[in-house]
Order: C-alpha cells, then sequence, then structure tokens
C-alpha cells in the first residue's frame, strides 16, 4: 500500500508533459514529503509538510521533541523549525511548543559566511522575535531581547534587498541556493506582520523569479553562475532550480524527491508567479540576448572594494542558451563562468552542456573571500568541495580566464601564469553531444539536441576520458582560447552545410605575447578580444561602465535604481522597491 | 615611572595565583556550515581541575581578552559577533550586530575603562562603552581586513594592527593609522611584552617574526624563525623577561631565552609540528601549554624541554589565554 501511494505520488512528477495545475504541483510537493518512501523516523521537512496538512499532530509532536533534544544545522536548522512553528496552528503539544522554544534559548545557529546563510538566518530570527514579542535576553541565545533580534533582523534583511535591487545578488543565479533566497521571501511573504516588510518579500519573489525565468530553458538554468556542484554542472537538470522550474511555471521535470527548499517554499507562500513571469519563462519563440550585472562575493583582502561587478550576457532561444559572465575568480570555489545549454526532451540523465575552463586552485582565491588560517584553506574546503584542488574539475573561475560573448558567440582567452597550480585548460565535451568531429582545419563540430556547435581550440589538445561518459580536452598551453560560434540545427540543412558556413568565417588569433582574437561571427559581427582588453563588436567596445542591472526584452532595471520592469508584450509590471509598489499595466 | 605602572597594574593578578585557562578552538575535523558540530567554542580549565566545554557549542572563536576590571567577564571574537561571556564561561550575549562578521581579534584597552577593540574581516571597531554602541576604528585603513590587534599596555588609544597590508599603528584609538612595518605581508598575531612595553612581536603568514623595539613606532623582521611559514601564536614569559615562545604550522614550538636573538625548537613530547597556541601558566614558572592541530593540548613543565598531553584529545585549539579568577584586595 505504501509502495502503492509512493507510485501515486510521484507519478505527477514523472510526467510534465501533462504538468497538472500549480495547486496540484505544490500539493504533490507537500505529499512527497508527509508521505515519503522510506521508513525511517521523521524529520523537519516530513513534520512541516505533516503540519500543512493538519495530519499527525501527536507523532509530529513526539518526533519534534526527540530531534530537538539536540539541534544541529545551524541556519539550516533555523529554517525548518521556523516553518514549523508558523504551521503549528495549535496542532503540536505544549511539550512540543515548549522544546522548540526552549531552543532558541538553548542553542546557538552559527550565522555562517555566506548570503544564503544569512537571508536564512535573519528570516528565522526575525520570524522568531515576532513571534515570540515582549521576551527579554535571557530566553534568546543571543542574549538580545525579541525586539532587539526583530530589530537587527528587519535592518539586515532591508539592506539585502536595497544592495540585490541596486547592485545584484552576491550569490547569483546558483542553480542548487537559489531556493533558499525562495523560501526565505516566501516565510516573509507569508507569516511577516509589518506590512512593509510583507509587501517587499512578496516584491522579492517576483524578483527572484523574474531573474530566474528569463535564464532557463525548459526550466533548465543556463549559466553562468555563482556557484554550482561537480553533478549539476554537467547533468544540468540534476539540482534544485528544476523543482522551482516544474512548481512555478510547469516546466521541465523536477527531482524526485523534490529538494526540500521546494517544500518550504510551498509550505509557506506558496506564492504563484503571475501571468506576465509565465510568459517570460515559456516564451522562446524569438532568440534573445538577456544582460544582468550582479556582484562577486564579499572580497575581505585582496581588492580596495568589498564587490566587484559581474557583467553577464545570456542568449536564449528555443533550441539552446548561451550563457558567460566576464571571467576571473568572481567566486570562490565553485564559480561556472560560460556555458552553452542545449534543449532535450527529457534532461534527466543528459549532460547537455559544453563549455571550458581554467581548473584554478590556489589560497590567494581561498583568501580573498574567507578567513581560514592559510595551513588548513585548501584541505578544509577540499572536505566538502572535494574537486577543488584536482586538475580535473569542471567547476570554478580562474584569474586567467577572460570571456566575451555576442549574441551565441563565445570567445574564451586564457594566459595562465606560470607556476600556476594547474597550467591547462579542461573542456567537457558531454557524452550526449552527437556528430562529432574534428575537422582538418581544427574546428570541432557536434550537435548537442537541436543546437549545433562549432569550437575551435587555439592550441593542441589530447582527450581523456570522464567517467560516466563524455570527454575531456585537455590543452596543457599558458596561452591558450576557444572560439565557439553555435547555431540552430533549423538555420542549416545539415551538418555539412554548418561546417562550410563556420569555415568560411574569418578568424584569425596570436596568443604571444597575449592572446588576441578577431572573428566574423555567425551573426554577422566582427568580434575583436584580447586578453585583459575590453572587447568590441563591429568596432565598438563593450560598455561595461552601463551595463543594466536587468536589461533585455523581458527585464529591465538600471543600476542603483532599485526598480525592475518586467515586459511581455504589452504587459508590465514594476516593481519599484524605494516606494514598495507594484504596478501592473497592459 | 611607566614601567612601574606596569608593574603595579598587573601585581594584583600576578600575586593571586589562582588563573583559569581559557582556551578556543573546535573538537571538530572538517566542519562545515549545517554540519553536526561535536563541542566547540570555549574549553576552560580553572585553577587546579579538569577541562570542560563552557557555554554554546561555536565552530568560530578566534580570540579573547577579559576585562581587567572584572576578569570574571571574558570577551570572545566570534564568528557570530562579539561576545559577552560570563558566569563561569556559561551565559553569553553577543554585543554586535549584523554589521560586523567573522571576528578575529580582540582587545580591551587597559588605559581607557569600557573600551573594546575587535578586528574583523571588513575592519575594526571600538565601543567605549563596554560594547552598548560600537564606531568604525578602521576608516584610515585602505584594505581593512584585520586579523590581529592589540592596545598598547601604557597608554590609551595607541593600537598595533596586524592586516594583510602588514603592522599600522594608530596613537588616536584608530581614527588615523600609518605603516609600521611587515609591508605588504599578512599579519597573523601581535603581543606587547609584559616586561618592556617598548618590546612588540608580530608574527605573519610566511615573513617569520617582526619585532619592535620603539615601543611599536617601527617593526623589522627578527631574523629567519618562521620564513616560509606561517606563525600563529606568541607568548611572552610572566616570570622571566627574556624567554619568549612561537607557535607555527611546521615550526612546532620555538623558544628563546634571550629576548629574541636565537631560538631553539622545543617539541620533545609533540605528536606533530603543527602548532596554532602558546601560552604560559602565570601561576607556574616553566609551566607551558601548547596546542596541537587536530590532536590535543599539550603541557610542560619545563619550558617546553619535554611535553605531554594534558586533554581536549581531538582538538583544534587556536588560542589560549590564563584569566585571572579573581583579582587581590
Amino acid at each position: 500500500m505504501t509502495r502503492l501511494r509512493w507510485l501515486c505520488l510521484l507519478l505527477p512528477l514523472s510526467l510534465p508533459a501533462q504538468a497538472p495545475p500549480f495547486v496540484q504541483r505544490v500539493r504533490s510537493v507537500v505529499e512527497a514529503y508527509a508521505h515519503p518512501a522510506g521508513s525511517g523516523p521523521l524529520g523537519y521537512a516530513n513534520i512541516a509538510a505533516k503540519l500543512w496538512l493538519h495530519e499527525d499532530p501527536a507523532l509530529c509532536s513526539r518526533r519534534l521533541e526527540e530531534l530537538l533534544d539536540a539541534p544541529t544545522g545551524d541556519m539550516f536548522w533555523m529554517y525548518p523549525i521556523s516553518a514549523i512553528a508558523y504551521l503549528d496552528r495549535g496542532q503540536l503539544t505544549d511539550s512540543a511548543r515548549r522544546a522548540f522554544r526552549d531552543s532558541f534559548r538553548t542553542y546557538m545557529p552559527y550565522r555562517g559566511d555566506t548570503e544564503n546563510h544569512w537571508v536564512m538566518y535573519y528570516t528565522s530570527l526575525y520570524l522568531m522575535a515576532q513571534l515570540w514579542p515582549d521576551q527579554d535576553g535571557d530566553q534568546w541565545y543571543t542574549g538580545k531581547s525579541s525586539a532587539e533580534n526583530m530589530r537587527e533582523a528587519a535592518g539586515w534583511l532591508e539592506s539585502w534587498v536595497r544592495l540585490t535591487t541596486t547592485r545584484g545578488q552576491g550569490e547569483y543565479d546558483s542553480p542548487n541556493y537559489m531556493g533558499l533566497y525562495f523560501l526565505s521571501m516566501s516565510y516573509l511573504s507569508a507569516w511577516a506582520r509589518d506590512p512593509a516588510m510583507q509587501k517587499r518579500a512578496t516584491m522579492m519573489l517576483d524578483y527572484l523569479t523574474a531573474d530566474y525565468a528569463a535564464e532557463e530553458l525548459d526550466g533548465v538554468y543556463a549559466g553562468a553562475h555563482s556557484r554550482v556542484y561537480d553533478r549539476e554542472v554537467l547533468e544540468k537538470w540534476n539540482v534544485a532550480s528544476s523543482d522551482f522550474g516544474w512548481v512555478l511555471f510547469g516546466l521541465g521535470h523536477p527531482l524526485s524527491p523534490p529538494a526540500n527548499p521546494i517544500l518550504f517554499y510551498v509550505v509557506a507562500s506558496a506564492y504563484q508567479p503571475p501571468e506576465i513571469l509565465q510568459r517570460i519563462s515559456t516564451d522562446r519563440s524569438q532568440p534573445y540576448t538577456h544582460y544582468e550585472r550582479k556582484r562577486t562575493r564579499n572580497r575581505w583582502r585582496f581588492f580596495d572594494e568589498l564587490h566587484g561587478p559581474v557583467y553577464k550576457t545570456t542568449y536564449v532561444r528555443r533550441e539552446y542558451a548561451v550563457s558567460s559572465d566576464q571571467g576571473g575568480t568572481l567566486q570562490p570555489i565553485q564559480e561556472h563562468s560560460w556555458d552553452v545549454t542545449w534543449s532535450v526532451p527529457d534532461p534527466r540523465g543528459v549532460e547537455n552542456t559544453l563549455f571550458t575552463l581554467n581548473p584554478h586552485s590556489s589560497l590567494h582565491e581561498l583568501e580573498t573571500y574567507f578567513t581560514f588560517p592559510p595551513d588548513i584553506g585548501i584541505s578544509g574546503v577540499v572536505s566538502s568541495k572535494k574537486s577543488y584542488d584536482s586538475p580535473d574539475k569542471f567547476v570554478g573561475g580562474s584569474p586567467y580566464e577572460k570571456i566575451f560573448q555576442d549574441q551565441d558567440t563565445i570567445v574564451a582567452l586564457y594566459d595562465i601564469a606560470p607556476g600556476a597550480r594547474f597550467p591547462h585548460i579542461n573542456g567537457f565535451f558531454s557524452k550526449d553531444l552527437a556528430e562529432v568531429s574534428e575537422d582538418p582545419s581544427g574546428w570541432i563540430f557536434a550537435r548537442g539536441g537541436d543546437a549545433l556547435i562549432a569550437c575551435r581550440p587555439l592550441q593542441p589538445y589530447t582527450w581523456k576520458p570522464i567517467e560516466g561518459g563524455g570527454r575531456r580536452l585537455f590543452s596543457p598551453y599558458l596561452k591558450n582560447g576557444i572560439v565557439v560560434q553555435v547555431a540552430a540545427r533549423s538555420e542549416f540543412a545539415d551538418m555539412p552545410a554548418f561546417r562550410g558556413a563556420i569555415l568560411a568565417l574569418p578568424l584569425e588569433f596570436q596568443l604571444e605575447p597575449t592572446p588576441s582574437v578577431r572573428f566574423h561571427s555567425l551573426r554577422g559581427r566582427i568580434l575583436e578580444f584580447t586578453y585583459g582588453e575590453t572587447p568590441s563588436a563591429d568596432g565598438a567596445p563593450l560598455d561595461y561602465a552601463h551595463w543594466p542591472l536587468f536589461g533585455g526584452p523581458f527585464l529591465e532595471a538600471p543600476v542603483d535604481s532599485e526598480i525592475l520592469i518586467l515586459k511581455y508584450g504589452s504587459m508590465r509590471r514594476t516593481l519599484d522597491f524605494r516606494r514598495l509598489t507594484v504596478t501592473d499595466a497592459r | 615611572m611607566g614601567r612601574w605602572l606596569l608593574v603595579l597594574a598587573i601585581l594584583p593578578f600576578a600575586l593571586s595565583a589562582q588563573y583559569t585557562l581559557y582556551t578556543c578552538g573546535a573538537s571538530s575535523k572538517d566542519y562545515v556550515v549545517g554540519a553536526k558540530l561535536p563541542a566547540s567554542g570555549i574549553f576552560l580549565k580553572p585553577a587546579g581541575g579538569e577541562w570542560r566545554h563552557a557555554g554554546f557549542n561555536h565552530p568560530f572563536i578566534t580570540a579573547f581578552d577579559f576585562d581587567p576590571r572584572d576578569p570574571s567577564v571574558v570577551y570572545a571574537a566570534a564568528g557570530n559577533g562579539l561576545l559577552r561571556i560570563f558566569a563561569g564561561g556559561e551565559r553569553w550575549k553577543i554585543l554586535t550586530g549584523s554589521d560586523s562578521t567573522e571576528l578575529l581579534d580582540v582587545a580591551l584597552d587597559r588605559n581607557a575603562p569600557g573600551t573594546i577593540y575587535f578586528g574583523h574581516t571588513h575592519g575594526i571597531q571600538v565601543s567605549h562603552d563596554s560594547g552598548a554602541t560600537w564606531h568604525d576604528a578602521a576608516s584610515g585603513l585602505r584594505r581593512k581586513y584585520t586579523a590581529a590587534l592589540r592596545v598598547d599596555s601604557r597608554r590609551a588609544g595607541f593600537l598595533v594592527a596586524g592586516t594583510e597590508q602588514g603592522i599600522l599603528r594608530s596613537e588616536d584609538g584608530g581614527t588615523s593609522w600609518r605603516l609600521a612595518g611587515a609591508a605588504g605581508i599578512q599579519v597573523l598575531h601581535i603581543e606587547q611584552s609584559p616586561h618592556d612595553p617598548c618590546y612588540w612581536l608580530a608574527s605573519t603568514e610566511g615573513g617569520g617574526l617582526f619585532d619592535s623595539t620603539d615601543c611599536g613606532v617601527s617593526f623589522e623582521s627578527n631574523g629567519n624563525l618562521g620564513v616560509g611559514r606561517n606563525l600563529y601564536d606568541i607568548a611572552f614569559d610572566p616570570a622571566s623577561p627574556n624567554r619568549i615562545a612561537v607557535a607555527g604550522w611546521g615550526v612546532g614550538v620555538a623558544f628563546t631565552e634571550d629576548r629574541g636573538k636565537t631560538w631553539q625548537p622545543r617539541n620533545a613530547g609533540l605528536p606533530a609540528t603543527n602548532i596554532w597556541s602558546v601560552v604560559f601558566d602565570p601561576a607556574q614558572p616553566g609551566r607551558v601549554y601548547t596546542s596541537v592541530h587536530e590532536d590535543a593540548i599539550y603541557v610542560s613543565a619545563d619550558n617546553g624541554r619535554t611535553w605531554s598531553k594534558d586533554g581536549l584529545a581531538g582538538s583544534s585549539i587556536f588560542r589560549m589565554k590564563f584569566v585571572p579568577e579573581a583579582p587581590r584586595q
């Protein structure tokens, strides 16, 4: 019976083509946690789901007391327990309620060192201080009164929204971590009693959703990303963002079972994006280029400014997306600087992406962003991010990589310092590429789904097998680069026709003393790029100084404006964070 | 005159002969945020007592100082902010807000009651009202990251800070700063001699040891000790003006008996030479404690010539400090 019930629950999750309505998608996520397949003891997420369904309150109470006997998890404990406190609604026993109240006196969660940590920490602290007002510092692990905790949390949350809507997120476009921002704003949208905080959070849900909606392809988040893990950078579907694509828009396939951020998103506000965001997320009828400016993580050392700019370019069309930042170490450890992502009918198990990088590992990079004592910096990172110090890795930014993107053309140049730990570049060539051929001209041609891809490595290379399939392009030269041109299969009769078109494009490059490329792109643009210099298209230098916070056919926001305009056809939604107003127009 | 004042200042504590050894660190390997955290944070060893974990679990405590007016109040630099710790280590209050994170050092001004400085990822903050309000004391620093900070024991508002740009000195409570030495080298720790307040030492990341004999005005390289490695701690022996110990990674514990002219490694009995901290016991001349990375705290009864395990097995203790249990009236 249990197995049958579980299969019934999973059925809607596995049939995206017939994605059920939003409320059913929400319900299926909750059901997956309320009635888990395994027979293990309930966790916080299971308890939250059951309380949302008003189910098994006695069991939830007992289990909650067991779990709270020894809280652990820092802010990853705070956000589930905060949700449970608000989902209680009279269901929990007094004893269980005392246990979770007492835990905020006896357990001190670490506030962490990362943007998502702080959003979760302060969202939870805000809501718990709201729930238990007028208590003195003896009742809180902080030693501060409810009012002091709430004031501090509200201040930080307001400053985070201001920074995000003026200079962009630091932990931007992370397919793994985006859910933690969504769930935090969902909590405040549902449970904050201060109308301004509630409104601000609801507007941020539109903001965060728009940020994702303009850069996904069938729910799969196209690069570049601030943070990704080894698996999801290759199998791009296999990450929490897919849960959000499915629940918010009915796109693609959720994880099975869904990751817990979507559960906590739906048990709070279950905010359904407005129609204009549904349109933006699904309309890929016309190719478009979308621009974003983000910021780096806090750079504690080696820079005069705490945050540097991140300039993102994303080209999206039905068949594929190409996305990049400007290169460099903009984030520690887990940056993903550019890729081609192609659309596939079912991305589960498919590695539908192509990219190159210089694998970079250095104490200097870590010390820029972290406070580790120098002798345990790299070993400390490797303990949780296993590939960080691997020459074979496919994740991470490099100070020796500079990237220029114009529509669906990428020029990535490398000028690796002598003595760098890994003096080579890695290129990911998926097991799921078809029609791969190495042309005598030096171009590599391949097809990913309905995307035709041409790559021109600028130095000799060899192939190395990848465990699980695919090949790693390995090119051990300090001065290096690659030119990538993508096109839709529909634009050419066949691969030979595409090949002919590519070979007809003038390409000049030199590697000494500094890598430099001049390429006449398939889109008729003359692209010129020298490592370390501002690239140009048709003689016009890229205008980094006026790069928008969001720019493109769907989103518009100048830097420092605190205003985001969503656009679709004649539809407009304006989010004004200065006035906390939302204006819709057609 | 100044030296006499210093002696008078420390005399009550030295005579009391009752100290608690405060330490901070973690007892887990490879902790990442959100993971289960075994006992970490503050560990105490009272005079004649046993080691115990005190207060909350916290993965990130890097340094502490005590209130000279009431040594039962200890201030700790922590990930969550500056902590006031009292009631035998059991009660804590976070004194700072969301504008300070990952604190790295803390120092109280012995000549300005209620004045606390701390160094953190983004500079230096000062409070003149025992932590009720805070002000920026690093506006004059181009690069903010401050890993080490000390206040001159003789004069209020005279600061020596260790940053990524080297050793900087302020004579006005942090309003203005000027470079004092180790230019371009990340400084990890700073100490002032309790015997000669014009003698200072600073340890660095890769650059070895730097000393000052002109009251912290300028620092010069002390020699080759620890060059190419990282020196994490410095301890002056309160019983002997010329004996100093330095702890470092791959260095172990090095002692000098001639105030830094020559150094000898003393690691017999230590399982490894990856050392975080070293401290002299002010109540027992010759007794020294040191902490070995992911191993334990070790004790020596003969000024480091031999070591034996003392406690906190499996720990990495980043800093140790003897705190008077009660000043003699």
